[in-house]
Protein backbone atom coordinates (compact mmCIF):
# COMPACT_ATOMS: atom_id res chain seq x y z
CA UNK A 1 0.00 0.00 0.00
CA UNK A 2 1.34 3.64 -0.95
CA UNK A 3 2.14 5.57 2.26
CA UNK A 4 1.48 9.44 1.59
CA UNK A 5 2.21 12.72 3.29
CA UNK A 6 -1.16 14.20 3.39
CA UNK A 7 -3.01 16.51 5.69
CA UNK A 8 -5.94 15.73 8.27
CA UNK A 9 -8.29 18.21 9.21
CA UNK A 10 -9.58 19.02 12.73
CA UNK A 11 -10.37 22.19 14.29
CA UNK A 12 -13.68 23.51 14.37
CA UNK A 13 -16.10 24.63 11.52
CA UNK A 14 -14.44 27.50 10.10
CA UNK A 15 -11.49 26.90 12.12
CA UNK A 16 -9.80 24.42 10.47
CA UNK A 17 -6.16 23.09 11.29
CA UNK A 18 -4.72 20.42 9.09
CA UNK A 19 -1.93 17.61 10.83
CA UNK A 20 0.74 17.24 8.34
CA UNK A 21 0.61 13.24 8.54
CA UNK A 22 2.15 10.12 6.84
CA UNK A 23 -0.65 7.59 6.85
CA UNK A 24 -1.37 4.93 4.76
CA UNK A 25 -3.55 5.80 1.54
CA UNK A 26 -6.26 4.01 1.86
CA UNK A 27 -6.89 4.40 5.40
CA UNK A 28 -10.04 7.46 6.65
CA UNK A 29 -8.38 11.07 6.32
CA UNK A 30 -8.76 11.81 10.28
CA UNK A 31 -7.59 8.18 11.36
CA UNK A 32 -4.16 7.36 13.74
CA UNK A 33 -1.55 8.02 10.89
CA UNK A 34 2.02 6.06 10.87
CA UNK A 35 3.38 9.46 12.21
CA UNK A 36 2.30 13.46 12.36
CA UNK A 37 4.72 15.51 10.71
CA UNK A 38 3.45 18.74 12.24
CA UNK A 39 0.80 21.18 11.80
CA UNK A 40 -0.93 23.66 9.27
CA UNK A 41 -2.83 26.12 10.22
CA UNK A 42 -4.38 28.18 6.84
CA UNK A 43 -6.46 31.08 8.33
CA UNK A 44 -3.69 33.64 7.77
CA UNK A 45 -2.37 35.47 10.99
CA UNK A 46 -1.61 39.27 10.99
CA UNK A 47 1.50 39.66 13.03
CA UNK A 48 0.88 41.35 16.92
CA UNK A 49 2.21 44.73 15.90
CA UNK A 50 -0.95 44.74 13.25
CA UNK A 51 1.53 45.55 10.35
CA UNK A 52 3.72 43.83 7.64
CA UNK A 53 2.44 41.27 5.76
CA UNK A 54 0.49 37.90 7.15
CA UNK A 55 1.30 34.57 7.64
CA UNK A 56 0.20 30.87 7.98
CA UNK A 57 2.23 29.30 10.57
CA UNK A 58 3.53 25.96 9.22
CA UNK A 59 5.37 23.72 12.33
CA UNK A 60 6.72 20.81 10.44
CA UNK A 61 9.64 18.14 11.42
CA UNK A 62 11.95 18.75 8.53
CA UNK A 63 14.43 15.85 9.04
CA UNK A 64 11.21 12.83 9.16
CA UNK A 65 10.09 14.87 6.45
CA UNK A 66 13.22 14.38 4.43
CA UNK A 67 13.01 10.52 5.63
CA UNK A 68 9.96 9.86 4.86
CA UNK A 69 10.16 11.61 1.49
CA UNK A 70 13.60 9.51 1.05
CA UNK A 71 11.79 5.93 1.77
CA UNK A 72 8.66 6.66 -1.21
CA UNK A 73 6.21 8.73 0.50
CA UNK A 74 4.00 10.20 -1.78
CA UNK A 75 2.95 14.00 -1.09
CA UNK A 76 -0.72 15.05 -1.71
CA UNK A 77 -0.86 18.14 -3.97
CA UNK A 78 -0.80 20.17 -0.51
CA UNK A 79 1.32 18.33 1.25
CA UNK A 80 3.41 18.92 -2.35
CA UNK A 81 2.85 22.74 -2.15
CA UNK A 82 4.32 22.38 1.35
CA UNK A 83 7.34 20.56 0.94
CA UNK A 84 7.87 22.30 -2.02
CA UNK A 85 8.01 25.44 0.15
CA UNK A 86 11.16 23.66 2.24
CA UNK A 87 12.81 23.00 -1.32
CA UNK A 88 12.62 19.09 0.14
CA UNK A 89 10.84 18.41 -3.74
CA UNK A 90 10.61 20.29 -6.64
CA UNK A 91 7.43 21.87 -7.00
CA UNK A 92 4.55 20.59 -9.00
CA UNK A 93 2.72 24.11 -9.56
CA UNK A 94 4.31 27.51 -9.82
CA UNK A 95 3.03 30.20 -7.98
CA UNK A 96 2.27 32.14 -11.55
CA UNK A 97 1.04 29.00 -12.63
CA UNK A 98 0.95 28.52 -16.55
CA UNK A 99 4.39 28.69 -16.70
CA UNK A 100 5.24 25.44 -14.89
CA UNK A 101 5.42 23.01 -17.90
CA UNK A 102 8.49 24.75 -19.89
CA UNK A 103 10.57 26.04 -16.51
CA UNK A 104 9.99 22.21 -15.45
CA UNK A 105 11.16 20.73 -18.69
CA UNK A 106 14.05 23.02 -18.75
CA UNK A 107 15.15 22.11 -15.18
CA UNK A 108 15.45 17.99 -14.63
CA UNK A 109 13.71 17.72 -11.57
CA UNK A 110 16.02 15.15 -9.62
CA UNK A 111 14.08 14.94 -6.44
CA UNK A 112 10.91 14.64 -7.87
CA UNK A 113 11.66 11.87 -10.29
CA UNK A 114 13.72 10.07 -7.78
CA UNK A 115 10.50 10.29 -5.39
CA UNK A 116 8.24 9.19 -7.82
CA UNK A 117 10.10 6.46 -9.32
CA UNK A 118 10.97 4.69 -6.01
CA UNK A 119 6.83 5.20 -5.35
CA UNK A 120 6.80 3.18 -8.99
CA UNK A 121 9.29 0.69 -7.22
CA UNK A 122 7.57 0.01 -4.24
CA UNK A 123 4.43 -0.10 -6.25
CA UNK A 124 5.74 -2.90 -8.09
CA UNK B 1 -33.62 75.95 45.51
CA UNK B 2 -33.63 80.12 45.45
CA UNK B 3 -32.49 80.55 48.97
CA UNK B 4 -29.55 78.47 48.11
CA UNK B 5 -28.78 80.32 44.87
CA UNK B 6 -29.15 83.65 45.79
CA UNK B 7 -27.30 82.76 49.36
CA UNK B 8 -24.48 80.32 49.41
CA UNK B 9 -24.52 79.19 45.80
CA UNK B 10 -23.76 82.59 45.02
CA UNK B 11 -20.37 82.30 45.10
CA UNK B 12 -20.34 79.50 42.12
CA UNK B 13 -21.91 82.07 39.67
CA UNK B 14 -18.40 83.34 39.41
CA UNK B 15 -16.21 80.51 40.30
CA UNK B 16 -12.97 81.42 41.58
CA UNK B 17 -10.03 81.02 38.96
CA UNK B 18 -7.41 78.31 39.18
CA UNK B 19 -9.57 76.47 41.82
CA UNK B 20 -11.67 73.12 42.12
CA UNK B 21 -14.11 74.68 43.16
CA UNK B 22 -15.60 71.86 45.08
CA UNK B 23 -18.80 72.40 47.60
CA UNK B 24 -16.59 71.19 50.46
CA UNK B 25 -14.33 73.71 50.04
CA UNK B 26 -16.91 76.47 51.37
CA UNK B 27 -18.67 76.97 54.54
CA UNK B 28 -22.80 76.89 54.88
CA UNK B 29 -23.29 80.79 54.45
CA UNK B 30 -21.01 80.32 51.05
CA UNK B 31 -17.56 81.06 52.46
CA UNK B 32 -14.31 79.85 51.31
CA UNK B 33 -13.24 77.93 54.17
CA UNK B 34 -9.32 78.65 53.73
CA UNK B 35 -9.78 82.37 53.12
CA UNK B 36 -10.79 82.72 56.52
CA UNK B 37 -7.79 80.47 57.55
CA UNK B 38 -5.52 82.37 55.83
CA UNK B 39 -6.97 85.81 57.08
CA UNK B 40 -6.42 83.93 60.97
CA UNK B 41 -2.79 83.11 59.76
CA UNK B 42 -1.97 86.39 58.08
CA UNK B 43 -2.03 87.96 61.77
CA UNK B 44 1.36 85.87 62.46
CA UNK B 45 2.33 85.76 59.10
CA UNK B 46 5.63 88.22 60.15
CA UNK B 47 6.97 85.50 62.63
CA UNK B 48 6.59 82.78 59.91
CA UNK B 49 8.62 85.05 57.28
CA UNK B 50 11.40 85.43 60.28
CA UNK B 51 11.49 81.81 60.00
CA UNK B 52 11.92 81.43 56.74
CA UNK B 53 14.55 83.74 56.32
CA UNK B 54 16.24 81.59 59.20
CA UNK B 55 15.40 78.34 57.34
CA UNK B 56 17.58 80.38 54.55
CA UNK B 57 20.46 80.98 56.43
CA UNK B 58 21.46 77.92 57.11
CA UNK B 59 22.02 75.53 54.18
CA UNK B 60 23.55 72.94 56.28
CA UNK B 61 20.48 72.64 58.38
CA UNK B 62 18.21 72.13 55.01
CA UNK B 63 20.74 69.93 53.50
CA UNK B 64 19.42 67.00 55.86
CA UNK B 65 15.97 66.80 54.92
CA UNK B 66 15.79 68.57 51.24
CA UNK B 67 13.42 66.50 50.40
CA UNK B 68 10.91 68.01 52.73
CA UNK B 69 12.55 71.43 52.54
CA UNK B 70 12.06 71.16 48.53
CA UNK B 71 8.26 70.64 49.35
CA UNK B 72 7.96 73.29 51.43
CA UNK B 73 9.60 75.36 48.94
CA UNK B 74 7.65 74.33 46.33
CA UNK B 75 4.38 75.12 48.06
CA UNK B 76 5.49 78.17 49.09
CA UNK B 77 6.18 79.26 45.52
CA UNK B 78 3.24 78.14 44.16
CA UNK B 79 1.26 80.17 46.78
CA UNK B 80 3.47 83.07 45.99
CA UNK B 81 2.67 82.87 41.97
CA UNK B 82 -1.14 82.68 43.21
CA UNK B 83 -1.03 85.91 45.45
CA UNK B 84 0.43 87.31 42.86
CA UNK B 85 -1.77 86.63 40.28
CA UNK B 86 -4.64 88.05 42.37
CA UNK B 87 -2.87 90.89 43.92
CA UNK B 88 -2.29 91.96 47.61
CA UNK B 89 -6.08 92.48 48.06
CA UNK B 90 -8.00 88.83 48.12
CA UNK B 91 -5.00 86.31 49.33
CA UNK B 92 -5.76 82.59 49.11
CA UNK B 93 -3.70 79.90 49.93
CA UNK B 94 -3.63 76.77 47.72
CA UNK B 95 -6.03 73.90 48.40
CA UNK B 96 -5.20 71.78 51.75
CA UNK B 97 -6.32 67.68 50.79
CA UNK B 98 -9.95 68.77 52.68
CA UNK B 99 -10.18 71.02 49.82
CA UNK B 100 -10.08 68.27 47.24
CA UNK B 101 -13.29 66.40 48.23
CA UNK B 102 -15.61 66.62 45.39
CA UNK B 103 -18.39 64.53 47.50
CA UNK B 104 -19.41 66.42 50.44
CA UNK B 105 -20.77 62.76 51.56
CA UNK B 106 -17.63 61.11 50.81
CA UNK B 107 -14.58 62.26 52.91
CA UNK B 108 -12.41 58.91 51.55
CA UNK B 109 -12.68 60.11 47.89
CA UNK B 110 -9.77 62.81 46.87
CA UNK B 111 -9.19 64.69 43.84
CA UNK B 112 -5.90 63.30 42.37
CA UNK B 113 -3.76 65.81 40.86
CA UNK B 114 -3.28 65.71 37.23
CA UNK B 115 0.61 66.26 35.11
CA UNK B 116 1.23 69.58 34.17
CA UNK B 117 2.08 70.89 31.54
CA UNK B 118 5.77 71.70 32.36
CA UNK B 119 5.98 68.36 33.81
CA UNK B 120 4.30 67.05 30.82
CA UNK B 121 7.08 68.82 28.57
CA UNK B 122 9.91 67.92 30.67
CA UNK B 123 9.27 63.87 30.61
CA UNK B 124 9.39 64.19 26.57
CA UNK B 125 12.63 66.24 27.43
CA UNK B 126 14.17 63.70 28.99
CA UNK B 127 12.93 60.63 27.12
CA UNK B 128 13.39 62.22 23.36
CA UNK B 129 16.25 64.62 23.81
CA UNK B 130 18.04 63.51 26.88
CA UNK B 131 18.14 59.44 25.78
CA UNK B 132 17.12 58.39 29.10
CA UNK B 133 14.40 55.43 28.93
CA UNK B 134 11.32 55.52 30.54
CA UNK B 135 12.00 53.81 33.66
CA UNK B 136 14.79 56.30 34.67
CA UNK B 137 12.35 59.01 33.86
CA UNK B 138 9.77 57.46 36.34
CA UNK B 139 12.17 57.26 39.16
CA UNK B 140 13.37 60.93 39.08
CA UNK B 141 10.49 62.29 38.32
CA UNK B 142 8.11 60.28 40.59
CA UNK B 143 5.77 59.61 37.79
CA UNK B 144 4.82 55.78 37.04
CA UNK B 145 6.21 53.77 34.26
CA UNK B 146 2.90 53.30 32.83
CA UNK B 147 2.00 57.32 32.66
CA UNK B 148 5.64 58.25 31.56
CA UNK B 149 5.10 56.33 28.50
CA UNK B 150 1.83 57.45 27.95
CA UNK B 151 3.19 60.71 28.22
CA UNK B 152 5.73 60.37 25.38
CA UNK B 153 3.39 58.62 22.94
CA UNK B 154 1.01 61.39 23.38
CA UNK B 155 3.60 63.96 23.22
CA UNK B 156 4.94 62.45 19.94
CA UNK B 157 1.76 62.41 18.05
CA UNK B 158 1.02 66.14 19.52
CA UNK B 159 4.32 66.81 17.76
CA UNK B 160 3.60 65.19 14.42
CA UNK B 161 0.16 67.09 14.50
CA UNK B 162 2.17 70.32 14.74
CA UNK B 163 4.30 69.43 11.88
CA UNK B 164 1.59 68.64 9.98
CA UNK B 165 -0.38 71.90 10.99
CA UNK B 166 -3.57 70.51 12.71
CA UNK B 167 -5.35 72.88 15.12
CA UNK B 168 -4.55 71.75 19.01
CA UNK B 169 -7.51 71.94 21.64
CA UNK B 170 -5.09 74.95 24.18
CA UNK B 171 -7.85 76.64 25.33
CA UNK B 172 -9.53 73.59 26.59
CA UNK B 173 -6.50 72.13 28.28
CA UNK B 174 -6.26 75.17 30.02
CA UNK B 175 -9.92 75.39 31.26
CA UNK B 176 -9.66 71.80 32.31
CA UNK B 177 -5.94 72.22 34.39
CA UNK B 178 -7.18 75.42 35.85
CA UNK B 179 -10.23 73.82 37.50
CA UNK B 180 -7.75 70.35 38.32
CA UNK B 181 -5.32 70.09 41.06
CA UNK B 182 -1.97 69.57 39.65
CA UNK B 183 1.61 68.09 40.00
CA UNK B 184 3.93 71.08 39.64
CA UNK B 185 7.50 70.86 37.83
CA UNK B 186 10.19 72.43 39.78
CA UNK B 187 13.61 72.70 37.71
CA UNK B 188 16.10 73.96 40.20
CA UNK B 189 15.38 71.14 42.64
CA UNK B 190 18.45 68.68 42.47
CA UNK B 191 16.39 65.82 43.55
CA UNK B 192 14.61 66.12 40.35
CA UNK B 193 17.42 64.83 38.77
CA UNK B 194 18.30 62.01 40.73
CA UNK B 195 17.59 58.76 39.41
CA UNK B 196 18.67 56.77 42.71
CA UNK B 197 16.65 58.32 45.23
CA UNK B 198 13.30 57.89 45.31
CA UNK B 199 11.10 61.61 45.64
CA UNK B 200 9.37 62.81 48.76
CA UNK B 201 5.92 61.64 48.92
CA UNK B 202 4.93 65.42 49.28
CA UNK B 203 6.94 66.08 45.42
CA UNK B 204 6.52 62.47 43.80
CA UNK B 205 3.24 62.64 41.03
CA UNK B 206 2.09 58.85 42.23
CA UNK B 207 4.01 56.39 44.70
CA UNK B 208 5.82 54.75 41.55
CA UNK B 209 7.29 51.74 43.24
CA UNK B 210 3.66 49.77 44.11
CA UNK B 211 3.72 46.50 44.03
CA UNK B 212 1.27 45.29 41.30
CA UNK B 213 -1.13 42.56 42.06
CA UNK B 214 -0.36 39.24 40.66
CA UNK B 215 -3.49 37.26 39.72
CA UNK B 216 -1.57 34.20 40.57
CA UNK B 217 -1.46 35.61 44.23
CA UNK B 218 -5.34 36.41 44.25
CA UNK B 219 -6.62 33.13 46.09
CA UNK B 220 -5.95 32.69 49.88
CA UNK B 221 -3.41 29.93 50.42
CA UNK B 222 -2.29 28.16 53.73
CA UNK B 223 1.06 26.79 53.71
CA UNK B 224 2.34 25.20 56.50
CA UNK B 225 6.02 25.86 57.09
CA UNK B 226 8.26 24.69 60.11
CA UNK B 227 8.89 27.33 62.65
CA UNK B 228 12.50 26.54 61.93
CA UNK B 229 12.59 27.01 58.53
CA UNK B 230 13.22 30.91 57.22
CA UNK B 231 10.55 31.66 54.73
CA UNK B 232 11.14 34.49 52.38
CA UNK B 233 9.20 36.18 49.71
CA UNK B 234 11.25 33.72 47.66
CA UNK B 235 9.16 30.88 49.08
CA UNK B 236 6.08 32.49 49.18
CA UNK B 237 6.40 33.69 45.51
CA UNK B 238 7.23 29.90 44.81
CA UNK B 239 4.14 28.51 46.88
CA UNK B 240 2.01 30.91 44.70
CA UNK B 241 3.08 29.71 41.83
CA UNK B 242 5.95 27.92 40.62
CA UNK B 243 6.76 30.67 37.83
CA UNK B 244 6.29 33.60 39.60
CA UNK B 245 9.02 35.99 40.58
CA UNK B 246 9.25 37.14 44.11
CA UNK B 247 7.60 40.58 45.22
CA UNK B 248 10.86 42.42 45.15
CA UNK B 249 11.76 41.32 41.57
CA UNK B 250 8.32 42.17 40.53
CA UNK B 251 7.96 45.92 42.11
CA UNK B 252 8.71 48.88 39.20
CA UNK B 253 11.98 50.19 40.10
CA UNK B 254 13.82 47.65 42.55
CA UNK B 255 17.00 49.61 42.03
CA UNK B 256 15.64 52.23 44.39
CA UNK B 257 15.37 49.69 46.51
CA UNK B 258 19.03 48.52 45.82
CA UNK B 259 19.88 52.64 46.09
CA UNK B 260 18.83 52.51 49.51
CA UNK B 261 20.70 49.25 51.13
CA UNK B 262 23.84 50.58 49.57
CA UNK B 263 23.17 54.15 51.21
CA UNK B 264 22.17 52.07 54.49
CA UNK B 265 25.64 50.52 53.95
CA UNK B 266 27.42 53.66 54.61
CA UNK B 267 28.37 54.66 50.89
CA UNK B 268 28.23 58.29 49.82
CA UNK B 269 24.99 59.67 47.09
CA UNK B 270 28.05 59.49 44.24
CA UNK B 271 29.14 55.87 45.41
CA UNK B 272 25.45 54.71 45.30
CA UNK B 273 24.68 56.53 41.53
CA UNK B 274 27.49 54.60 39.83
CA UNK B 275 26.93 51.45 41.68
CA UNK B 276 23.05 51.53 40.75
CA UNK B 277 23.69 52.71 37.40
CA UNK B 278 26.52 49.78 36.75
CA UNK B 279 24.09 47.63 38.10
CA UNK B 280 21.59 48.85 35.21
CA UNK B 281 24.13 48.90 32.67
CA UNK B 282 24.93 44.82 33.74
CA UNK B 283 20.79 44.15 33.84
CA UNK B 284 20.16 45.84 30.54
CA UNK B 285 23.47 44.10 29.08
CA UNK B 286 21.80 40.72 30.54
CA UNK B 287 18.45 41.22 28.40
CA UNK B 288 20.11 42.24 25.37
CA UNK B 289 21.93 39.04 25.01
CA UNK B 290 18.63 37.02 26.42
CA UNK B 291 17.19 38.86 23.46
CA UNK B 292 20.30 38.33 20.63
CA UNK B 293 19.87 34.25 21.99
CA UNK B 294 16.29 34.21 21.77
CA UNK B 295 16.49 35.60 18.00
CA UNK B 296 19.21 33.30 17.04
CA UNK B 297 17.43 30.00 18.25
CA UNK B 298 13.82 31.38 16.46
CA UNK B 299 15.96 32.38 13.11
CA UNK B 300 17.92 28.53 13.39
CA UNK B 301 14.51 27.18 13.65
CA UNK B 302 12.21 29.15 11.31
CA UNK B 303 12.36 29.37 7.77
CA UNK B 304 10.18 32.24 6.11
CA UNK B 305 8.69 31.58 2.38
CA UNK B 306 7.38 34.69 0.62
CA UNK B 307 3.80 33.77 -1.15
CA UNK B 308 1.63 36.15 -3.29
CA UNK B 309 -0.17 37.17 -1.09
CA UNK B 310 1.03 35.95 2.58
CA UNK B 311 4.11 34.77 4.02
CA UNK B 312 4.50 30.66 5.31
CA UNK B 313 6.17 30.55 8.12
CA UNK B 314 8.06 27.57 8.85
CA UNK B 315 8.82 25.98 12.27
CA UNK B 316 10.96 22.77 12.64
CA UNK B 317 9.67 20.53 15.29
CA UNK B 318 10.60 17.80 16.65
CA UNK B 319 7.94 14.50 16.14
CA UNK B 320 9.28 12.86 19.20
CA UNK B 321 8.29 15.46 21.48
CA UNK B 322 4.68 13.80 21.08
CA UNK B 323 6.43 10.91 24.12
CA UNK B 324 5.83 7.38 23.72
CA UNK B 325 2.03 7.24 24.27
CA UNK B 326 1.84 10.11 21.26
CA UNK B 327 -0.41 12.40 23.83
CA UNK B 328 2.03 14.26 25.29
CA UNK B 329 0.84 18.50 25.61
CA UNK B 330 4.58 19.34 24.10
CA UNK B 331 4.09 17.32 20.59
CA UNK B 332 2.61 18.85 17.66
CA UNK B 333 -0.31 18.45 16.32
CA UNK B 334 -3.76 16.78 16.91
CA UNK B 335 -3.34 14.08 19.94
CA UNK B 336 -4.99 11.17 18.89
CA UNK B 337 -7.20 9.42 21.28
CA UNK B 338 -7.07 12.78 23.75
CA UNK B 339 -9.92 14.28 24.57
CA UNK B 340 -10.96 17.48 23.59
CA UNK B 341 -10.01 20.10 26.38
CA UNK B 342 -13.26 21.92 26.28
CA UNK B 343 -14.99 18.12 26.63
CA UNK B 344 -13.43 17.35 30.01
CA UNK B 345 -14.73 16.97 33.19
CA UNK B 346 -15.39 20.26 35.40
CA UNK B 347 -14.38 22.70 32.44
CA UNK B 348 -16.48 25.75 32.45
CA UNK B 349 -17.26 26.45 28.86
CA UNK B 350 -18.89 29.72 29.42
CA UNK B 351 -16.23 32.40 29.34
CA UNK B 352 -15.34 33.96 32.57
CA UNK B 353 -13.44 37.18 32.05
CA UNK B 354 -13.23 39.22 28.76
CA UNK B 355 -10.07 39.99 26.95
Amino acid sequence: MVVRIRLARFGKRHQPIYNIVVANARTARNSKPLEVLGTYDPIPKQSASGEGRKYKDIKVDISRAKYWLGVGAQPSDPAWRLMAMLGLIEPKYRPGGMQQGREMHEQPIHVQESVQDRAHVAQA
Amino acid sequence: MYAWLNGPGQVFHDPLPNSTNYLSAYDKAGRLIRAQDANEKSRSKAEQDKEEAENEEDPDAQEASSEEADAARLRREARRQEQESKGDGNKVSSESMEDLRPFPQNTQFMSQPVLSVELRDEIFRRVKDGGLDVRTVSAQLGVAIERVGAVVRLKTIEEEWIKQGKKRATPYQTAILSMLPTTPFDATSPISTSSTRSRAPTLAHEPINDLPVHPATRPQLFVPVSESRVFTRTDAAAAFSASLLPAHARIPHPQLVHAERYRASGMTDREVRERVEEDEREREEREREREVRRREDEARRMRVVQGRRWDFRFEDVRVEDVGRDGLSERGVGWRYGAPHDDRKRGKVKIPTRVG
